[in-house]
């Protein structure tokens, strides 16, 4: 009987309880898709040891925020229901049913929901994962070898317990709702107080300008001086305060312009007289200035909210999208090995703090050495193969292979750069890089490199070999973004340098980045190079600081196979003389690099789309519930404007302006906030290379706008319908 | 004495039939109804509960659609009318009151009044002058700028007046708009659509069951099950005498045996 009932009711008011069931719907299918992700790691064929556990951890820890969320928003849905719900909890107590079976019917009909709701969302959830596998198999660059239908376990465990807690949960609050309401306030609970907040215009528009300069000084603020991420230690404090001002400045300027937007816009439509009276647009500004006065915060809130989700999802992902471009030029060779030089710094700290007795072992190099021939070990022993102790030599593998040499810019025990990006920039009367800002760019000098290295390097990769006479010189860096154009503007400028007394010109007139790694990197492996002929360089007698070995493997040989036997070589100490001068650096395969910078990327995409999606959907669900339920208050109105001759188009139109504002507002200033914070952004990455939104930003973008969209269609279809029949429902009812 | 003015026809009402309900569980809500209103008439439609009173009007005021019959106002058959031409000919040709005056909450008095007209894109002067005198006429000028909220229930059932009279409509159709009034503003509403009725000429269709309030009229029908039970007729009668003659109908109504008043 109380079954019946509750079935019933839930199929008559099947309209609120809608919102709910998608909302729920919507939760369970994200909840469960994401968490399958380790198991679409595995059929998508990624075979990286480790990745889909460390995913499947990482994206788990996301899983209790996704709870969170959803429990917010369940909370959200449910009150929504109770509000519209309360007369009829109220009539069962009047006709003398007992407060513990209305309790019953109401817990059996969130159990119907809760049980619809949960199937719907594993089947399209179970869906879902089937299609995220190739996503994630695209976002990991492979190929689906082997794909069949799966069904995650552990996914669908964790889901249900989620979803028992989160039902507990409003169960909960229902039942304190329906023992604390008075009988009385149940049955009145339709009436609504008529009495609206009016706030005087003036002090509306006075606030919603004070909202708009503050935002538009914060904006100049953040604009001016950008994120404290590149300032200096004794700055840092200071800058980190200015910027906590400025976020304080654009947090307050959103809230104070949400809260002034409703008399703004009435005093403003108003003026315009023969806009305002005009069709339903006086009805439509009234409706709105009410409903903004009581939703400004959460107004305010979403805007923040869509800020945050659409900044941090373009920026993560345009940074995965910067290394994934450049990836290419930052591992010229197949593999690379550093060799690092002691200074006379590396040696006075191990005489003082480590062992003097090691550093006495230890010497300052005067001559680079040969790394090719030094480059032999034994196999370790701690990786798990029988290979163990067995002798490596790169010239087992190693086809072409080039050692390019970067000496400081000073003279043997020297210890001023002489030529630094600092002074280039001086010299052109130009801004400093903003990465190089407030840090000690004047100290940092810039490499210097034979020329007859740079050629075969050059060579190796099938470029032409560039001709650097005695007085000339060329400046490299792979790092692309505003460093490299400001050296390619140098060069291109004629500007001259002066290495430890000797005045030269450039050779030719652009930084040819393409060209210009000196070992592979995940991000850049030469901030700036000067090449110079050999002859001036032999001459020079200049600090050596590493060299790096830059190997093909032998034509015909299988990269893979290559890459194993030489990955877990201990090199043997490399001595001049009985002394060290310098340690062995980085071992860096090319494969590693690209398999590492696929893992981040995707990596960084799931994170970015998992909670950028999340967000917006929980965005828009609120924004949605909040419709309709005004939608539902104001269905009186409708029908009044229905009676008095107004055509169903006005009033649908009207509902469709109001509704508008309510999505497109929010949008609108997060996505102006994210702009600017993205324009800021973008120019500090841009020194790393050049950074640019496209491509899956693009198509994220896209995929939020339509669930943001999709909400807002939703929306507006289901108030339409809710219009139309208030507008059905004869007025003698 | 006004039934023997030039009687145009505003409103033909011919065979009017309403049934609820499907096959084997019928209501016939109205049974064969048919009556007339002159221009200028005040005519109210009285009857008990569930007689059908509403109904009519719903019908007659285009809300409702009738299942057989003809309704003419002013020549035109709203019975054959198209929804869309229907909101058209709402907003041309009548002007609704309520029992709740129904303004909308968040306009003010004078938007309230200017929603029709700015519903039919009427210029913004021509709607601040006609505002102005349909509010003069009904007392009201001075809450102009005030919410409902902030006004007494006769005020807003006035503004509601004004807001149903500001297109200057063929007819005005009153669905008990003195019934959540006290006895002091109900007289004052009252008072004002009998003033409206003689000084302007207004044609107005009240829907009541209350004795009082259909005393201020010309013209009572009296409805019972569905049909028109009986028709009064004010003449020269003052109205005092004329609410007792309404009075004994209702009692004989009372009397035979259906609900009372």
């Amino acid at each position: 009987m109380l079954c019946k009932l509750a079935w019933g009711n839930v199929r008559r008011a099947g309209r609120d309880y809608l919102v709910y069931l998608l909302t729920l719907t919507l939760g369970v299918t994200v909840f469960y898709a994401f968490n399958t992700v380790s198991m679409q790691v595995d059929i998508a064929g990624i075979k990286e040891e480790g990745l889909s556990e460390l995913m499947g951890s990482m994206l788990g820890y996301l899983t209790y925020f996704l709870a969170g969320v959803m429990a917010f928003l369940m909370v959200y849905a449910n009150n929504f229901i109770m509000k519209r719900r309360k007369k009829e909890f109220g009539l069962y107590q009047v006709l003398g049913m007992r407060r513990g079976r209305v309790a019953t019917i109401m817990a059996l009909e969130t159990v119907i929901v809760s049980v619809g709701a949960f199937v719907a969302g594993i089947v399209l959830g179970v869906g879902l994962s089937q299609l995220m596998t190739f996503f994630t198999a695209s976002l990991f660059k492979t190929q689906i070898a082997n794909f069949h239908f799966f069904f995650s376990v552990h996914a669908f465990n964790l889901t249900l317990a989620c979803m028992l807690v989160m039902f507990v949960l409003t169960l909960l609050l229902n039942l304190r709702a329906v023992r604390r309401t008075k009988l009385i306030e149940l049955m009145g609970a339709e009436r609504r107080n008529e009495s609206i907040k009016t706030r005087n215009p003036w002090i509306a528009i006075a606030i919603f300008v004070v909202g708009v300069v503050l935002v538009g000084v914060a904006y100049y603020r953040l604009l001016r001086d950008g994120f404290p991420l590149t300032a200096t230690e004794g700055k840092l404090q200071e800058a980190m305060n200015q910027f906590g001002i400025t976020t304080a400045m654009v947090t307050v300027g959103t809230f104070a312009l949400f809260w002034g937007l409703s008399g703004m816009l009435i005093k403003l439509l108003q003026s315009l007289r023969s806009v305002y009276w005009r069709g339903l647009n006086m009805f439509t500004v009234r409706q709105l200035a009410a409903k903004v006065n009581t939703v400004c915060f959460s107004m305010g809130v979403i805007a923040m909210i869509l800020f945050l989700a659409i900044t941090s999802v373009t920026c993560g992902m345009s940074i995965a999208n910067v290394m994934n471009e450049n990836l290419e030029r930052y591992n010229p060779v197949d593999v690379s090995q550093t060799y690092v030089y002691y200074t006379p710094e590396t040696l006075d700290y191990y005489k003082e703090y480590v062992n003097p007795s090691e550093a006495d072992r230890m010497v300052l190099a005067d001559a680079t050495v040969d790394l090719y021939a030094a480059w032999h070990g034994e196999r370790k022993s701690a990786d798990n193969n029988d290979e163990a102790g067995k002798k490596v030599n790169i010239a087992d593998v190693a086809g072409e292979h080039v050692q390019i040499d970067s000496y400081l810019s000073y003279t043997l025990g020297g210890s001023d750069p002489s030529v630094t990006a600092g002074e280039m920039c001086k010299a052109m009367g130009e801004k400093l890089p903003k990465v190089l800002e407030g840090s000690n760019a004047d100290d940092m000098g810039l490499f210097v490199t034979p020329a007859s290295q740079y050629n075969k390097l050059r060579q190796m990769m099938g470029e032409e070999p560039v001709s650097i006479g005695r007085d000339q010189y060329v400046l490299t860096c792979d790092m692309g973004g505003e460093l490299g154009d400001l050296y390619t503007k140098y060069m291109a400028g004629g500007h001259t340098l002066t290495l430890d007394g000797h005045e030269l010109k450039p050779a030719t007139d652009k930084s040819d980045e393409d060209t210009a790694a000196i070992a592979n990197s995940a991000m850049g492996s030469n901030p700036g190079t000067v090449v110079v002929a050999d002859e001036l360089l032999s001459q020079l007698n200049l600090q050596p600081y590493s060299s790096n070995l830059l190997v093909n493997y032998k034509q015909g040989m299988d990269t893979t196979e290559a890459d194993e036997s030489i990955k877990y070589t201990l090199l043997d100490n490399l001595l001049v003389d009985g002394k060290e001068p310098g340690s062995w650096g980085v071992f860096i395969t090319r494969s590693e690099m690209y398999t590492q910078a696929a893992q981040m990327n995707g990596m960084i995409s799931y994170l970015a789309i998992y909670i950028g999606f999340v967000l917006v959907v929980a965005c828009a669900a609120i924004l949605s519930i909040q419709q309709l339920s005004n939608v539902a208050d104001g269905s009186r109105s409708y029908r009044v404007l229905a009676q008095i001759g107004c055509d169903d188009r006005q009033i649908r139109h009207s509902v469709m302006a109001q509704q508008a504002v309510f999505f497109l507002f929010p949008l609108a200033v997060g996505l102006a906030h994210s702009f600017v914070a993205l324009k800021v952004i973008i120019e500090l990455v841009s020194t790393f290379g050049n950074m640019s939104i496209g491509g899956t930003v693009g198509l994220t973008c896209a995929i939020f706008l339509a669930a943001y969209g999709g909400y807002f269609l939703v929306t507006y279809l289901m108030s339409a319908g809710m219009v139309q029949a208030a507008i059905a429902t004869r007025y003698s009812e | 004495m006004q039934t023997t003015q030039t009687a145009t026809p505003v409103l033909e009402v011919a065979h009017l039939e309403k049934v609820y309900g499907a096959l084997g569980n019928v209501t016939r809500a109205l049974n064969d109804v048919s009556f007339t209103v002159n221009r200028g008439e005040f005519v109210g439609i009285m009857g008990a509960s569930g007689s059908g009173k509403s109904t009519l009007l719903n019908c007659v005021s285009t809300i409702d659609s009738a299942t057989s019959g003809t309704i003419r106002i002013n020549g035109q058959d709203v019975t054959r009318m198209k929804q869309a031409k229907l909101s058209q000919f709402r907003r041309e040709e009548l002007g609704f009151i309520f029992q709740d005056s129904n303004l909308l909450d968040t306009l003010t008095a004078r938007e309230n009044i200017a929603l029709p007209l700015t519903i039919a894109r009427t210029n913004s002067a021509e709607i601040s002058t006609r505002v102005q005198d349909v509010a003069a006429r009904l007392s009201i000028s001075q809450v102009l700028d005030k919410y409902p909220y902030q006004m007494s229930g006769g005020q807003q059932q006035r503004v509601a007046a004004a807001r149903a009279l500001v297109t200057d409509p063929t007819m005005i159709m009153a669905d008990e708009p003195t019934g959540a009034l006290d006895s002091k503003s109900a007289r004052l509403l009252l008072e004002s659509l009998e003033a409206l009725n003689r000084r302007l000429r207004a044609t107005v269709l009240m829907v009541t069951h209350d004795s009082f309030a259909a005393s201020y009229t010309s013209r009572v029908l009296f409805i019972r099950d569905g049909k028109i039970f009986t028709e009064l007729r004010r003449g020269d009668t003052d109205r005092r005498e004329f609410f007792d003659r309404i009075m004994e109908v209702v009692a004989m109504m009372g009397g035979e045996g259906s609900d009372a008043l």
